[in-house]
Parts: structure tokens; sequence; C-alpha cells
């Protein structure tokens, strides 16, 4: 039988890794993490013998909303250690997403996230962590905390001009971009797909400097093309990236962009009908290569990628070209 | 020298869902050959087994299961007294459902079609958008371009 440390101990433990000021008197000690809504900052969850103090709340990151809070996924120190990890308890939902007015069934596992941790074990390109049960045998993933700013983030509050960016700063990008494309057909080589691909999906790791995936815990009730819709996230990342940020055609609007005049429908995101996809008539020193990759994604197109290898393909030979 | 000339069989498979699109391939099918002889047809649902992950328990996907097949079930006798009604022999429709594991439904169908005798495989347009097409893929089109030995018929 598992002995749990008492609260005495407890505080022992806590006081290694927080200010003095900050040490709880008394714990609320979970074993049990069912109702993960209980779970609250300075509690104590106790997973196999080993102590994590809980902190706040994750965040969802919402576009032009404020952040959500994640209650179920939770910062923690790892009392053993002191290192700062992230507790995902579990949490399943069904749920139908949209993109554009495409409507598909997602839902959330945390056995599919454990299968992937276990997989990317090592992999420079992805976080890493375990899976552990409680005693309840709820499957809570524990993640290594990773230092960064998310993408999305660190292109976004780039502030420098384009055509600046596109010469001095794009190349780094790409080869960071083009190692995690390759990490994503390792997951699909192995049977699994990311499920949640996103520009915010990938963080940008301070210590190493790699681009890394997180989240792997979303899924979606795949049609014929099972990995068809982790493809449409790389080419909507791989946008994002190229134009330093979305081109909107209502920002192009209000400059009154020279360009615009020349933008026809089939310039345009696939699904998304307010970004401009074809970024060369934006701008024009975008090599033909990669416009011709990036116009994959357009409702202009006529043939889709399938499967990664031919996205990594069309991406080499864009970097030939430079 | 004269080529020898391929024989083509009268065996039919027909690869339905619960969509109005099956519906229209097997009502095609009816209208098209019900009443002629020799002709031979299955009506196949290949159930994709569903993923592990979807369901939080096992019990949880036994249930699921076990209530999509009586839904499978009902619809391929529908189907079949369908062919009936046009003319079929009850003894030439035959019904299969089979449990697949199936990462692609059009290569499930296509598989089920290597282990028979069938010339000829007819099933539904969805009517996808090309934008749906393109993100989540179309088996009607996945097995007209990875159909070998055999005729597709795609039903509008």
């Amino acid at each position: 039988m598992i002995t749990h440390p008492s609260h005495e101990n407890l505080k022992q433990m806590v006081s290694r890794w927080i200010p003095p000021h900050q040490v709880p008197q008394r714990f609320r000690i979970h074993t049990d993490t069912s109702d993960f809504i209980r779970v609250e900052y300075d509690d104590v969850v106790i997973l196999n013998g080993r102590p994590y103090l809980i902190r706040h709340n994750a965040k969802e990151q919402r576009f032009g909303l404020e952040d959500e809070d994640k209650f179920w996924v939770k910062r923690a120190i790892d009392l053993e250690d002191g290192n700062l990890k992230i507790m995902k308890l579990v949490f399943y939902e069904r749920f139908m997403s949209r993109i554009g007015d495409i409507e598909f069934e997602c839902f959330r596992s945390p056995k599919k996230e454990a299968r992937i941790l276990d997989l990317v074990s090592g992999h420079k390109n992805f976080m890493h962590g375990y899976s552990i049960q409680d005693e309840k045998e709820n499957l809570i993933r524990i993640l290594d905390f990773i230092r960064g700013k998310p993408l999305s983030t660190y292109v976004a509050n780039m502030g420098m001009d384009h055509e600046v960016y596109y010469y001095e700063e794009f190349q780094g990008i790409m080869d960071h971009f083009i190692e995690c494309v390759q990490a994503i057909r390792f997951l699909h080589e192995n049977g699994e797909r990311h499920g949640d691909i996103r520009r915010d999906h990938i963080l940008i790791d301070r210590e190493s400097g790699r681009y890394r995936w997180i989240d792997f815990d979303s899924n979606y009730w795949h049609r014929e093309n099972i990995y068809g819709y982790d493809l449409f996230g790389l080419g909507n990342v791989l946008v994002f990236l190229v134009g330093m940020g979305d081109v909107l055609l209502r920002d192009l609007k209000r400059e009154g962009h020279p360009s615009l005049g020349t933008l026809s429908e089939a310039d345009l995101n696939l699904v998304f009908n307010n970004r401009v996809v074809n970024l060369k008539k934006i701008y024009p020193y975008i090599p033909d290569s990669l416009n011709r990759v990036l116009m994959h994604f357009s409702r202009g197109a006529n043939w889709f990628y399938e499967n990664t290898v031919q996205l990594l393909d069309d991406l080499a030979e864009c970097k030939n070209d430079n | 020298m004269t080529k020898e000339e391929k024989i083509f069989n009268k065996n039919i498979l027909i690869a339905v869902d619960e969509s109005e699109n099956a519906r229209r391939a097997v009502s095609y099918v009816g209208q098209f050959l019900g009443g002629l002889e020799g002709f031979k047809v299955t009506i196949l649902h290949v159930v994709p087994e569903p993923e592990e992950d979807y369901f939080p328990t096992s019990a949880e996907k036994e249930k699921w299961l076990t209530q999509y097949r009586q839904k499978i079930d009902a619809m391929l006798e529908d189907s079949r007294q369908l062919l009936i009604k046009n003319g079929f022999d009850p003894e030439d429709v035959a019904v299969r459902s089979t449990l697949r594991y199936c990462p692609s439904m059009a290569e499930c169908i296509l598989s089920e079609r290597d282990e028979t005798e069938y010339s000829t495989i007819v099933v539904g347009r969805q009517g996808l958008s090309r934008k749906e097409e393109f993100l989540f893929g179309s088996i009607s089109s996945k097995v007209v371009n990875h159909a070998r030995n055999c005729t597709v018929w795609v039903v509008e």
C-alpha cells in the first residue's frame, strides 16, 4: 500500500520550492481527480506516491476573445524535484467543430495523448511527458513545462516591414517549420494524427530554440482522408508564416492596398473567406515555388496534398529556389 | 491474331452507408437491372471499427457498436427489399456487413471486392463540396482512382 506524506512533510517539501509566505498551512490532498473542478490552487495531487502542488489553471488562447480557463489542465510543481509541470486531468468531451461552413465531430482523448507521449519521447519537436493513473484509473498526463512563446505570438509581434522579415527572418523560421512538418510526418507514419494543428500549438523552446508541438489530446471523426485536417492545419500555419501574420481582405481594403483589385476568390483560403493565400500578389518578392505551395490551400486549387511527404517535397524545392 | 475477350461476370457489389446517395445507388441498380437474368447483387456496408479513443470505456464502445449494427441491419434489409421490389429474385440479393479497421473506407471497400468475385462496384456520389473533398477526402473518388480489375459505377 502506498503511504502519503503527512501535512508536515508536505509543508517541508513545498517550502523548498516556493517562498515561505506562500506555503499553505493545510493542504487538500487528492488521489482521485475525477472531479477536476475540485482540484484547486495550493491543493496537492498525489500520483503513485509522488506529490504535486497545484498552481494556476492553464488557459486556452481564443482568437480575438479573452483567454479561457482550461479547468482540467493545471500548472503543478513536482514536489520531489521542484520541476514545473503541466498536469492534464481527464476530461472527455465530444463536440462539433466548425471550420468555415464545414462541421465535423471532434473529441478529446487522454488515451491518444498518452500514446503519443510515449511515441515522441525524446523527439526534439514535441512536448515531452508521461501518463499515470490516479487511484480511480483516470489517465493523467504529466508534461514538462516548456518555457517559450507560441509561434503565433512570436511572428505576429515581429514588428517589421514584411520585406525585411522575408529576407532576414523567414528562412530561419521556415527551416524550423519544415522540422515541424517532418515531426507530423513521423506521427502519421506511426498511425497517429495531431488533431489540432494550429500556430499557437507550436511553442518555441527558449532553451533549445526548437519548435515543439503541444496538445495531442484532440481528435476528430475522420472521413476518407484520415490526415486531411492535419494537412489543412499545416497549410494554414505555413501561410501565416509566409505572410508574417494573417493577410486579411479587411485590412487590405482599409489600407486601400494597390493589389486589392487583382485578387479574386481563387486567391483566398480554401475555407476562411477573409484570408488571402496568394501572397505573391501582395508581396511580389515571394518566389513562385513557395507561392505554388501556398496555392494548394486556396480556393483556386485543383489538387490538395494527400500526405506530408508531398508537402515536404515541395517545401524542399522552395528551399532550393532561395 | 485476335485478343481473347475479357469475361465480365454479372456479380455486382453495392457499397452503401446510411446516406441518401447510397440509397440512390441501390435504387439505380434496381431500376437498371431489376428483372434481368443472371445478375447477383451484394449490398455491402463496412462498419468502421471505431477508434478506441472515441470511447471513455470499452463498455461504451460495445454499446455503440450494438446500436450501430442494429441500425445498419435495418438499412441493409431495406435496401434489399428495394431491389426485390424492382424485380430481383430474393435469392440473388445478399447483404453483408463487416467490421473492419478502416483508415480509408475506399480501401476497405476495394479489399472486400478483392476477396470476392465482382466485376462491378456501385457507389453513390457523396455530393461533397470541393473544400470538403479536399479536407476530408471522398470515398467515391478514391474508389474510382484505386479500383483495379473491376468497373465502378458512381451514381449521382
